[in-house]
């Protein structure tokens, strides 16, 4: 079964793409309006694309997790809906220029590969299979949107140290505030994606009778990155002492986990 | 638009002028009920430490000889000699500079917020004394709105310009909220004071306060609800407090680089703020390479006040395009509603005659059909409106000087034939 992507993923796109050019210019005109205008597109792009993801597992009758296309739609999705969290609870917006951006691309993946939407074999409907995919979605969502704020908090601590303003210095909210939110995300964004690799590990068990986990380049991915991710939580942890060390293993587990995704294939 | 303004301020008038004029809050009423009986329709009066203004609506122009000698009489002295500290400002410049003021873009320290605290308890002052005429309502309402708008457009206000307030700032860009912090002050010096006062607005949890002269410690801790500590021994506090505050007279550091270490290592990744107004300095330089301790000195904090300051007057030039644009359409819309009651008149006017007309035509013609009479209708109606266009046009868009909106009203009225 093939579905083409449809209207509102493009609708979507075009208002990620607006409010991501607003976030990013607001970062060069010093204009927090524009940085909240970019907000609304932004929004009205995540109905857009709720509506899409919602349509597709009308049809499909499974989460849209097949193949890479759609993970990548869901992470950006789930990325975009733990901002909204963040900003309801902290009334900060600060990842806006990290997360936005990154929205607007896993979309753009999303629409370019163009890569058909398939119903999954039969043996992989069930709730392990369901619950393996949204853990590891949702967690590395969280993961993200936390190790943004980690950079934004290091940021502001080189800020204040040196005692100079970088252009940053207005949007960034209090070091207190980034360090709450990145060890808040990070850690809940562990512990789901740590449910995420336990669920796989469970349903790889029951699929082939036995056997924990294929060595594979995907399952590789998911492990280091989980294990890169429990140093940078660490690293918050105790207060972020060691930024430059922070700053490459959290980098290193954003490519361990775009590899993992990379991998996903589950027609 | 019969506005007058009459007043001096900071810039024009020596504080022993600005003091004499001073109107304190007890006496508003009084002053008030003055200025109408010069023969004012609407009056306010704006007294702050740095401005006095009276405001006036009143299409007489002998009420601004009236008002001089008001204010020569409040300062005790001859019309002479207060009239070259005054400005006297009419209509449309009345509202541009009401706008600006209470921005703060007129203020001594550009966009300080206080002023539009101060522009409105102006007016509620004259709104329960009963002076304000229906246009002096509708200037003070439009001028709170502009205030909030530049404020919150531009951000103008949202710097500090003094050091104390700096350092209030720079502890804000750290711990975010205040509340719930622990505040050590070392010394009970002017400055000491001055930022604390700061902090306590904030609502910070404890302040305590150690001085050589433990009975100086006692006086300042309690004017802050706060508690005296031995000198020798506010280190144990280091380990409490948030944030420290060293400004006193010693020639030596008080906070070494060890001791702040030493702290640091017993408090769970807590960040420890440090501030240092002494000169000599108090503390260490060396406790700004540790993690989690944040040291400015004086020095620091003049240049985050100074920084700010370069910053409010970049953001003074855009709000300056923000009151433009306001008393433009201030303007217009008072014009507009001037010019209502003479427009209702005129379209009245017309719409009889073309009434009557038409009904005239009709019996003439006999009978005709439905169709028929609606399109004589709207060829009647129509021409009836391009008519009136342009002079309608006119009224609303004509100049703000009341003298020239008069002559062009009573010249349409004789044209038409209004009464």
């Amino acid at each position: 079964m093939s579905i083409s992507p449809n209207a509102t993923l493009y609708i979507a796109l075009a208002f990620y793409a607006l409010g991501t050019i607003a976030a990013l210019v607001s970062l060069f005109h010093s204009d927090k309006r524009l940085q909240r205008a970019g907000l609304y597109p932004m929004i009205a792009g995540f109905i857009s694309h709720t509506i899409w993801i919602g349509t597709i597992c009308t049809i499909t009758k499974h989460p849209p997790l097949t193949n890479l296309p759609e993970s990548a739609s869901f992470v950006a999705w789930s990325v975009f809906a733990v901002e909204l969290i963040v900003l309801a609870m902290y009334r900060v917006q600060a990842a806006s220029f990290f997360v936005y951006p990154l929205v607007l691309i896993l979309l753009t993946v999303t629409a370019v590969v163009r890569e058909p939407f398939v119903q999954i074999d039969h043996s992989l409907h069930g709730r392990l299979f369901i619950s393996h995919v949204l853990f590891a979605t949702v967690g590395v969502a969280a993961l993200l949107v936390g190790v943004a704020f980690t950079y934004l908090a290091i940021v502001q601590d080189r800020s204040l140290k040196s005692k100079t303003r970088g252009r940053l210095w207005e949007w960034i909210p209090s070091l207190q505030v980034c360090r709450k939110v990145a060890y808040r995300a990070l850690a809940s964004g562990f512990t789901i994606y740590t449910l995420g690799i336990i669920t796989g590990v469970l349903w790889s068990y029951e699929k082939t009778a036995g056997q924990l986990m294929e060595l594979r380049i995907k399952q590789i991915g998911a492990v280091v990155a989980w294990m890169l991710f429990a140093v940078v939580l660490q690293s918050v942890m105790t207060g972020l002492q060691r930024a430059r060390r922070t700053i490459v293993v959290s980098a290193c587990a954003i490519i361990a986990t775009v590899v993992a995704f990379l991998g996903i294939n589950h027609g | 638009m019969p506005l007058i303004l009459i007043g001096l301020n900071h810039r024009t008038a020596p504080v022993d002028v600005r003091e004499r004029l001073n109107v304190p809050e007890a006496k508003m009423n009084e002053c008030l009920a003055s200025m109408m009986d010069i023969g004012a329709d609407g009056a306010c009066l704006i007294s702050t430490c740095n401005r006095v203004e009276a405001i006036v609506s009143s299409p007489r122009e002998d009420v601004i000889e009236g008002l001089v000698n008001w204010m020569a009489s409040r300062a005790m002295t001859t019309r002479e000699s207060i009239e070259k500290y005054l400005y006297i400002l009419r209509h449309g410049d009345v509202v541009k500079h009401l706008f600006r003021v209470a921005s703060g873009l007129d203020s001594m320290v550009v966009g300080e917020p206080q002023i539009a605290g101060q522009v409105k308890s102006a007016f509620m002052s004259s709104h329960s004394a009963q002076t304000l005429d229906p246009l002096l309502v509708q200037l003070f309402e439009q001028t709170m709105r502009v205030a909030k708008r530049v404020r919150t457009e531009t951000g103008i206000g949202e710097h500090a310009v003094s050091v104390p307030y700096a350092a209030v700032e720079l502890a804000k860009k750290i711990f975010g909220d205040l509340a719930g912090l622990r505040v050590l002050l070392l010394g009970a010096g002017e400055m000491s004071e001055l930022t604390a006062e700061h902090l306590a607005s904030q609502n910070v949890k404890q302040i305590f306060v150690a001085n050589k002269t433990f009975e100086r410690a006692e006086g300042l801790a309690a004017k802050f609800g706060g508690r005296a500590v031995r000198f020798e021994r506010f280190e144990e506090q280091l380990v409490e407090c948030d944030i420290v505050l060293a400004s006193t007279g010693a020639p030596h550091y008080l906070i070494t680089a060890e001791q702040v270490d030493r702290v640091l290592a017993t408090r769970k990744s807590r960040t420890l703020f440090l501030i240092d107004l002494s000169v000599p300095r108090n503390i260490d330089p060396n406790v700004a390479t540790i993690d989690g301790a944040y040291l400015y000195n004086i020095d620091d904090l003049q240049l985050v006040a100074d920084a700010n300051r370069e910053l409010r007057h970049k953001r003074a030039v855009e709000a300056e395009q923000i009151v433009e644009r306001e008393v433009d359409g201030f303007r217009k819309r008072l014009v507009a509603q001037d010019a209502v009651p003479t427009i209702v008149e005129l379209q009245q006017r017309l719409e009889d005659i073309r009434a009557a007309e038409l009904e005239k035509c009709l019996r003439k013609l006999g009978p005709v059909t439905a169709e028929q009479r609606s399109a004589i209708e709207q060829l009647t109606t129509q021409m009836v409106n391009k008519i009136l266009h342009y002079p309608i046009l006119q009224l609303k868009e004509s100049s703000e000087e009341p003298q020239e909106r008069e002559f062009l009203r009573r010249t349409i009225r004789k044209i038409f034939g209004l009464r």
